[in-house]
């Protein structure tokens, strides 16, 4: 699948995964698995007033189902690495 | 179909108490925590229990009182984490977080002012192991087992069939797409996922895996020989 490549490219860069309890959680991306669940570590809470156990927290997996988002870092995208990922994608479907 | 966390008081006749799993649907036991305390939202420790975690749950069960016991599917744990900062909970432990339905009432504080504790409206536990070196342990059979937990692929997706994962090269090699489901299975690295759900079904995910590896080439050779193997 196209974005399990692709978030496993981001492995070792900073991200912030929105859960859709509108958590979200800012940290390195340690490692992803093709259910796409997400392994953070240095973790810290984005809005620590809503969660504030979470702030113990420096490592976590978010199970990849309750993610909404992840926030990528600016210059986290190859562009032209994905365009031909895509292209191969759409070939091969 | 969020289930959340629930009672759980199935245990085994034989004086051990220990839980009685789904067998017969493939549960195993994977790990045996005891002496692990269990906090459920804010509410306080509730200790001594032993802790078993299964391929498919999490069974906190009191090793006082034989009645007493919670469980919650890892398809409802959202995430969990290794805590252990003494200002934010005074023990180190493992902290989850339990999908709920989505409710207009706020979570459990106004059903403890009942007097009345509604499980299944917990979003959070805490797991607290005496022996805090284990920590870390548990944290990785945690992921391992969430990861046995994929989500029951929904019957839109099996409509539309196995078709559009295929690419043409795949196909030249075994024939019918049917089929190719099943061995892709059996010759993916992550097998042992698929046959402990017994669901065909979660065979497009490692099928999309392998489209895009890098060694494809390689790949789908090796794949038809284990594929003739296995059948």
């Amino acid at each position: 699948m196209l974005f399990f490549s692709y978030f496993k490219d981001l492995v070792g860069q900073e991200v912030t995964v929105e859960l859709k309890n509108d958590l979200a959680i800012r940290g390195t991306l340690h490692s992803v698995d093709q259910y796409l669940n997400i392994k953070l570590e240095n973790t810290r809470v984005v809005d620590q007033d809503k969660y504030p156990h979470m702030l113990s927290v420096r490592n976590c997996f978010i199970r990849g189902s309750v993610v909404r988002y992840v926030q990528l870092p600016p210059d986290g995208v190859d562009v032209d690495l994905l365009h031909d990922a895509a292209r191969r994608e759409a070939r091969g479907g | 179909m969020v289930v959340g966390l629930r009672d759980f008081t199935q245990r085994a006749g034989d004086g051990s108490g220990k839980p009685i799993l789904d067998e017969s649907n493939g549960e195993e036991l994977m790990h045996v925590q005891s002496s692990v305390a269990v906090a459920l939202g804010n509410r306080t420790v509730e200790s001594p229990g032993t802790l078993y975690i299964t391929s498919r749950k999490l069974i906190w069960l009191s090793d006082v009182d034989m009645a007493k016991g919670y469980a919650v599917d890892f398809l409802s744990i959202s995430l969990h984490a290794v805590s252990r900062d003494p200002e934010t909970y005074s023990s180190p432990c493992i902290y989850t977080q339990i999908d709920v339905e989505e409710d207009e009432d706020e979570d459990e504080s106004d059903t403890e002012s009942t007097g009345v504790l509604d499980l299944s409206k917990i979003r959070e536990m805490r797991l607290v192991p005496s022996d805090s070196s284990q920590l870390d342990t548990l944290f990785d059979i945690f992921c391992e087992c969430a990861e046995l937990n994929p989500e029951p692929i929904e019957e839109e997706e099996e409509e539309s069939g196995h078709n559009w994962v295929f690419s043409a090269d795949q196909m030249d090699v075994s024939g019918g797409g049917e089929e190719d489901a099943d061995w892709q299975i059996s010759q993916s690295p992550t097998s042992v996922i698929g046959h402990s759900n017994g669901e065909e079904g979660l065979a497009q995910p490692m099928l999309e895996l392998q489209i895009n590896d890098q060694r494809f080439e390689d790949a789908e050779e090796m794949a038809h020989e284990s594929g003739t193997k296995d059948h």
